[in-house]
């Protein structure tokens, strides 16, 4: 027990949590942005995986790093502007196509590397790019901190940067305050003149672009290649941390952090020989028990 | 239009599995012509190779559950088609299956019907499937690779069995990786005596990579620790960057990869964190040398599966008549089965007394004076007791 104390309480351990945080965090502002326009947006998971490979792709066609990261997120913004496309002009319900986009992702990735490569698993006959790290001056010479926040990549930076872009944005925008609107009273918006689809659009079409950021960093930063169904349900965990998160952008990032934290837990603790069938089970045990209060939250909510 | 586009990538996505059969026989004809042109040396080609038609070879199919680019486990057993193909002039055809298991059965079903000799199918997710499907064709013959029917439930004579003896290639691997843990000289090694494993899922197959990794270790360095960690599928590559990043943090200084594809991750971590990997299956530093030099350099060995071998010899004793159909047989280093990779990369590492250890110890297995113990024949307490006796 001690030594798991010893291996939590280290700058390793805690550097390692906002490591893990940071695709959890890009999809979970995915979903915010998505959800406080009235549209789930089960897609994510499969728009991240798109996204990155086409960062992967993009970055070793071009040979610049941040065209691969632009890659990521005009594909994102593409597989976004699909689901859209089908949910609000075509009026299909917006879990079987985000499901079905999820499938046809995971499908249409490995056929776009085998035409490329000739491989199916992994991309590594691509020479890709990967997203540097950067060191903060003054905060990397505090003590302990500075190896905790220092030194992570661009994108982890960027990610906790789009937080408070985010809550400025729905706060202090014509547009954020649109798609709160939206969805929080749809037909209301309806009678004041605004095209209800056009702002879910919008709303999609960021979410879109987030979720491609969510996938570069998976894919050029985590780790420096694209392999098969490599996003492993991130998406999907992230519904859940913005469900737990209220919709708050900050309250969002502590669950995603929260998630990140379970998940860099379970990884540590399976060294001491922890039953990996447990250890395995933490973060998906804290969605479950997430959703669990969401739910019981809302029909409070509806009762009253 | 956008509708028919996304349709059109729908099916062409949908068809990559059905595509296969194509290219599989451009490689033949390819295959054909350096036959000729070897046999041209020999001054007759054409009647060289009628007599080998005339003693009527079989037709062979090889299903895989799952898709060729792994860079190691299903692109062996598909160099080992061609191998079969080219060198003893059989008609065969390799089926990509994909990871979809509700399609395994009726594919295994429809190339039963059709006129092949013998069918081959691998791992034990084949193997429920397999014992199905075999009791219904007693004519056709099947092939199983790392994994086994159950010969004592039912009446399989017309399937032959292999498996691997991945512990004595694994116990090489531990023997060598707590070498270089006990050697601080060395200089990506710490000399805490602790080394790791990063494995996919916690089953028997994988099980027994592990046992026999820590019992080599165990035998050469007493007192040395290993931490294990499982993924819990063979995708999640980032997952095995952090599992393997928190053992480098504890302390490990080699890094073993039981996990297939998500384990290039693992090696990964272990350059960036400048300590040794242990690759699997195939040479994985050979494979990563040219566009991952950095990390192909601290891939000290890898545990070698010859999965393409031994399918050659299996068709090679099909066709001599001796192929033990009914039983199922474990290969291991005598047959050249499973083995170390010595590479470049590993004459750089590895010391003259470290070569001369693992030398000494695989003579020993090779001769039977070792036995290195296998997780199929433990319990699953006794391998979680093991497990648990060397953790950090």
């Amino acid at each position: 027990m001690g030594q798991i104390l010893e291996i939590i309480f280290t700058a390793d351990f805690l550097h390692s949590i906002i490591r893990l945080s940071t695709p959890i965090l890009f999809a979970t502002m995915a979903a915010l942005i998505s959800e406080r326009a009235g549209v789930i947006n089960i897609g994510i998971e499969g728009t991240m995986l798109f996204a990155s490979l086409m960062g992967v792709v993009g970055s070793a066609f071009t040979g610049n790093v941040w065209l691969g990261v632009l890659c990521a997120v005009v594909s994102g913004i593409a597989f976004s502007g699909l689901l859209s496309f089908f949910h609000l002009k075509l009026e299909t319900d917006i879990v079987l196509t985000g499901i079905a986009l999820n499938l046809m992702s995971s499908g249409l990735t490995i056929f776009i590397l085998y035409i490329l490569t000739g491989d199916k698993g992994v991309s590594t006959q691509l020479a890709s790019k990967a997203v540097p790290n950067i060191n903060i001056p003054l905060i990397q010479d505090i003590p302990v901190l500075g190896s905790i926040l220092s030194g992570h990549s661009v994108l982890t930076y960027l990610a906790f940067f789009l937080v408070i872009a985010l809550a400025i944005f729905l706060k202090k925008t014509k547009l954020g305050t649109y798609i709160r609107a939206v969805g929080e009273n749809s037909d209301s918006v309806e009678t004041a003149g605004i095209s209800v689809n056009m702002v879910r659009l919008k709303a999609l079409l960021i979410s879109g672009a987030i979720s491609g950021l969510g996938g570069a960093f998976m894919s050029m930063a985590y780790v420096n290649m694209f392999t098969k169904d490599m996003v492993a349900g991130r998406g999907f965990i992230a519904l859940a941390a913005e469900a737990m998160g209220r919709g708050v952008p900050g309250l969002s990032m502590l669950s995603a952090l929260f998630f990140g934290m379970a998940d860099a837990l379970s990884n540590n603790l399976q060294l001491f020989n922890m039953p990996s069938e447990l250890t395995r089970l933490m973060p998906y045990a804290f969605t479950i028990v997430a959703l669990g209060i969401y739910a019981a939250r809302e029909q409070r909510k509806s009762k009253a | 239009m956008f509708l028919a586009v996304i349709m059109i990538c729908g099916m062409l996505a949908g068809c990559q599995s059905k595509s296969e059969p194509a290219p599989q026989e451009t490689n033949g004809a390819a295959a054909d012509d350096t036959k000729k042109e070897d046999a041209g040396e020999a001054a007759k080609p054409e009647e060289s190779k009628a007599p080998e038609e005339g003693k009527d070879l079989p037709k062979i199919a090889c299903l895989l559950n799952g898709n060729l680019g792994d860079k190691s486990f299903f692109d062996s057993a598909n160099a080992g088609m061609k191998l079969i193909k080219d060198e003893l002039g059989c008609e065969t055809n390799v089926i990509e299956m994909g990871f979809d298991n509700t399609v395994w059965e009726t594919t295994l079903y429809e190339v039963s019907d059709q006129d092949y000799d013998i069918i081959i199918v691998g791992t034990y997710q084949m193997q429920e499937v397999l014992e199905k499907v075999a009791l219904e064709y007693p004519d056709k013959k099947y092939i199983i690779f790392d994994s086994a029917v159950s010969y004592d439930k039912e009446d399989y004579s017309n399937v032959y069995s292999i498996s691997f003896k991945q512990n004595e290639a694994s116990y090489l691997a531990g023997a060598l990786a707590a070498m270089i843990a006990a050697d601080d000289s060395l200089p990506l090694s710490n000399g805490e005596k602790m080394i790791s494993v990063v494995a996919a899922m916690d089953i028997p197959v994988l099980n027994d990579f592990i046992v026999g990794y820590i019992q080599g270790a165990e035998d050469t360095v007493p007192g040395t620790k290993v931490a294990v960690s499982y993924i819990g599928d063979f995708n999640d590559t980032a997952k095995a960057k952090d599992l393997a990043k928190a053992q480098f943090n504890l302390g490990s200084s080699v890094a073993f990869n039981v996990a297939a594809q998500a384990g290039l991750g693992m090696i990964e971590a272990a350059a960036q964190n400048e300590r040794y990997a242990i690759g699997v299956d195939a040479d994985q530093a050979m494979a990563l040398k040219e566009t991952q030099p950095d990390q192909s350099k601290v891939i000290v060995t890898s545990v070698l599966k010859n999965i393409d071998q031994v399918l050659l010899l299996s068709v090679k004793r099909h066709i001599e008549g001796t192929l033990p159909y009914g039983k199922e047989e474990a290969l291991g280093m005598e047959e050249n089965a499973v083995g170390l990779a010595v590479n470049e990369v590993y004459d750089g590492i590895a010391t003259a007394d470290m070569k001369s250890k693992v030398e000494e110890l695989q003579g020993k297995i090779q001769a039977g004076e070792i036995k290195v113990p296998s997780a199929f024949e433990m319990s699953e307490d006794e391998i979680s007791q093991m497990k648990s006796s060397v953790a950090p």
